[in-house]
């Protein structure tokens, strides 16, 4: 490969640690976070084939929370809380467009009230898992809804970090309309939060009952 | 932003307030603060966890593993402890919070994370550099592949007769498993880890990877997740294989614990470094280094990162439901309460086969990429090569199911994933025809790295071919569970990806260490390596043909004979793979100096100097043509000359 060398003359602005254009930077991080959410995505998908896999096959007939008399989980908090994240989300889009348009303290306040919603989201989150009417020990369903709760949770709490973050960064002067991008990655990735958060509500409501009423015992494999 | 830094070509930045010392937090932090403080939260998650357990339950409850009620969550919660005291410990939570209370880095926090002029040093510490990572990559895999050789001497020496009874049988399962996911992971590291992240960077022409602290992290998550990895062994190992299934890992000691946090932190690594790579690639590459001019091995470390950034959520969240069941009682694969081993399959197999690909694809496109070199001649139809990576990226989605024939998991489908995964064989074939038609007619330079490809050629074409057998599902009847596949995977996951490794390894290690690789002593236990392997491995054939079940340490004395040959063969590679080590220790330490472009290369690492500067160009390159024109006047010489001859002409009309 033949090559020779160049020198580039950059416009401003400037990354502080490479001296790159920030467009430059941001492009990459874009990439960046879509190939995370190419990859939690896939997380997501083995969560929701885990639910309708063991919703289809109801094994030993341990699909149900008890047998006899299925407690499913209300789907009402599921709804909420999703929704919750949808507003959230669009708080933190919308902070982006106005971080844009140079208003860095309505920026600001929307990122925080955003943060906020998340905080009330994995608040309701826990208060959803304490009181479902089954144990993690029930059976299928149980464990399913149990852990696309769980999953909600720990997004939760990486969603109010990174809009805690940015409403922290915007007051401090860190994100301006020239590096405002870094506000829509957040966006970018609590848009996938929320489309996660929405299957599972979606799952949970449409697949309770299985399917399957004739499946036969597998025994415990117990020696 | 007051103050302003020269970065690189004389560019004058804006930086932001220097907060403290350049580095701050980070000057405290190395691997020993990093073991000291994993160690400490260690045993602080232990207590409180067992303290917990002990007020909820009363204590002396015992559940159905027998084993006292709480120490499960109690080694559980010690493994995550150690993860996050390590983590902290070594530096990675600094640059989240620095992040998020504003403190954005300058160019002289930037300077110091990548460890400029810090000697030594930087290799114990969360350094940044590319470079750097490279070798901390590469010194954890030889570990790694120590380790698992070790092991599978333990395991040969068991073999070598029956009843010899060297070993429990449980530490002999051990044994199996523990070998079987170290030397998975040691491979899947083994070129993009070190290579990957030294070379790949350079030979795109950037001066680091696109999210330097992501690389970091990405080692270092991969150095904590390994002891409790290896702790298992202390506390009644993994006894399933490396495959760990559902129900008997759920049924397995506390060990099993140990394997299940460390692939769920060894996924989390990979699917950070895979961003990164791709990132890295598509992003950064070079002015005029269009698609038509990436190196080959470039697009063979995005090809096998692209399928571990999809594929390995499936295999960490495989860990994570079954890690709930014992944790939580969960029952994703306890079938009494309406859970299914299937799923475990399903999920442990998505990325399960993949992963063969994650292996071999960049061992395979960094010998296309030394071939072109030692043969001096373009590669044959790089396009066919590209079709063949990206072939097998695309078919690997569609192949898991034939590792569930005999399970009795939907027995409709084996036949349309008998045609996927005969299929898969054609991608294959194209890198086969690529290498063949490179060398049609070639003189080869036989150097290590070039005989290299003459064994993975050999190795391959033997895996390949007993891998398609195995792929039918009437063959697959009598075959699955015996030690035909397992010779048959050893030729494709070491006889391909490890010798391919080792090519690559003696190629780039001149830029890597700045030394030859001693070739005579290199080729010796290159060789005996290989022929090692073979006596081994062949042995393992026949001793499968004839029907020896895989996993078993007791077996009828009809197998004496190939298992007695096997174990020979076994000592011979370890003894090849001690000498190979030797010369990579003797040569980086005292080892000829190599030049910039030991090889006479065309691609951007060969143009920069060795030792690589720390920003790997004075000025970024421009790439005004492909990497293998051999053959091909380069069109620098070509001005070169025809300057020449102006001058001369101009010196001949002076003159007359």
């Amino acid at each position: 490969m033949s090559a020779t060398t160049t020198g580039t003359a950059a416009p401003e602005p400037l990354s502080p640690t490479t001296g790159e254009t920030v467009a430059e930077v941001a492009r990459r991080n874009r990439l960046g976070i879509w190939l995370i959410i190419v990859s939690c995505s896939t997380g997501t998908v083995a969560l929701l084939v885990a639910y309708s896999y063991l919703w289809s096959l109801n094994v030993s007939s341990g699909w149900a929370p008890t047998a006899g008399q299925a407690n499913w989980a209300d789907d009402w908090p599921f709804w909420a809380i999703a929704l919750g994240m949808v507003l959230a989300t669009v708080l933190l889009w919308r902070s982006w467009r106005v971080m844009q348009a140079g208003k860095s303290g309505a920026s600001v306040a929307l990122a925080g009230l955003a943060s906020l919603i998340f905080l009330v989201c994995f608040i309701g989150q826990i208060l959803q898992i304490a009181t479902f009417p089954f144990g993690p020990q029930d059976g299928a369903y149980a464990s399913a809804t149990l852990w696309l709760a769980l999953a909600n949770c720990i997004w939760l709490s990486l969603a109010m970090f990174l809009a805690t973050a940015v409403m922290n960064r915007a007051r401090l002067g860190r994100i301006a309309p020239d590096n405002a991008s870094q506000i829509q990655f957040i966006a970018m990735f609590a848009t996938y939060l929320c489309v996660a958060a929405l299957l599972g509500a979606v799952f949970t409501l449409t697949m309770k009952a299985s399917p399957n009423q004739s499946s036969p015992p597998f025994g415990t494999f117990q020696n | 932003m007051s103050d302003t830094a020269v970065i690189y070509e004389q560019k004058h930045v804006p930086q932001p307030r220097q907060v403290g010392k350049p580095g701050g937090f980070l000057h405290r932090t190395n691997f020993v603060t990093a073991v000291v403080s994993g160690i400490v939260l260690a045993a602080i998650f232990y207590f409180i966890t067992g303290a917990i357990v002990q007020k909820v339950t009363g204590g002396g409850q015992q559940n159905n593993l027998s084993l006292p009620d709480g120490l499960q969550q109690q080694i559980t919660m010690m493994y995550i402890g150690w993860i996050i005291g390590f983590m902290a410990g070594i530096g990675a939570f600094a640059g989240p919070i620095r992040w998020m209370l504003g403190h954005d880095l300058t160019h002289a926090d930037a300077e110091y994370m990548s460890g400029k002029d810090m000697g030594r040093k930087k290799f114990w510490k969360y350094t940044t550099d590319h470079k750097v990572v490279g070798i901390q990559y590469l010194i954890v895999a030889l570990i790694l592949f120590g380790l698992g050789g070790l092991l599978a001497m333990l395991i040969r020496t068991e073999l070598g007769v029956t009843w010899a009874e060297v070993f429990n049988p449980n530490f002999y399962n051990s044994l199996i498993g523990t070998h079987g996911i170290v030397m998975i992971i040691a491979m899947i590291i083994a070129v993009t880890g070190p290579l990957g992240n030294f070379i790949v960077p350079i030979m795109c022409g950037a001066r680091d990877m696109a999210f330097p602290r992501l690389n970091a992290l990405s080692l270092w998550l991969l150095v904590a997740a390994i002891p409790p990895l290896v702790s298992n062994l202390l506390m009644g190992g993994i006894r399933d294989g490396w495959t760990v299934y559902q129900p008997l890992a759920d049924q397995a000691p506390v060990g099993m614990i140990g394997y299940q946090i460390c692939i769920i932190v060894f996924a989390f690594s990979t699917g950070i470094a895979s961003v990164n790579l791709i990132t890295t690639v598509v992003t950064m590459r070079a002015r005029g280094m269009t698609w038509s001019r990436v190196p080959i091995f470039v697009y063979g470390v995005v090809g096998s990162s692209i399928m571990g950034l999809i594929w390995f959520p499936m295999f960490q969240y495989s860990q994570i439901l079954a890690l709930s069941d014992r944790m939580l009682q969960t029952s994703f694969y306890t079938p009494a309460s309406g859970g299914s081993v299937w799923l475990y399959e399903n999920l442990f197999w998505l990325l399960g086969h993949p992963e063969v690909y994650v292996i071999v694809i960049p061992a395979t496109a960094a010998l296309l990429e030394i071939m072109p070199v030692f043969l001096r001649k373009p590669l044959f139809s790089y396009k066919l090569a590209i079709a063949g990576i990206f072939g097998i990226v695309g078919l690997s989605a569609v192949v898991w199911v034939h590792h569930m024939y005999m399970t009795g998991w939907a027995p409709s489908s084996n036949y349309p994933f008998m045609m996927s995964t005969e299929m898969i064989s054609i991608p294959f074939s194209f890198l086969l025809l690529v290498m063949l038609g490179t060398m049609w007619r070639g003189k080869p330079w036989m150097k290590l790295p070039m005989m290299a490809v003459y064994a993975v050629i050999w190795n391959k074409v033997i895996g390949g071919i007993t891998g398609v057998y195995l792929s039918d599902t009437p063959v697959d009847q009598y075959m699955h569970g015996s030690m035909f596949v397992v010779a048959h995977f050893h030729f494709m996951l070491m006889g391909a990806g490890l010798f391919g490794a080792m090519g690559a390894i003696a190629y780039w290690f001149p830029k890597m260490t700045n030394r030859y690789l001693d070739e005579l002593i290199g080729a010796i236990g290159f060789w005996t390596a290989f022929v090692g392997f073979q006596v081994t491995f062949f042995a393992m054939f026949v001793a499968g043909l004839q029907g020896m079940p895989r996993r078993v340490l007791q077996f009828d004395q009809a197998f004496n004979i190939a298992n007695w040959i096997s174990t020979i063969g076994a000592y011979v590679i370890g003894i090849g793979m001690l000498i190979f080590l030797y010369a990579m220790i003797t040569s980086w330490r005292s080892g000829k100096l190599a030049p910039g472009n030991p090889w006479g290369a065309h691609t951007l690492e060969a143009q920069t100097e060795t030792p690589v500067p720390h920003e790997n160009f004075p000025v970024l390159p421009v790439v005004t043509s492909d990497p293998y024109g051999f053959g091909v006047p380069d069109p620098y010489e070509l001005l070169d000359s025809a300057e020449l001859q102006a001058k001369e002409g101009v010196s001949k009309v002076g003159a007359s």
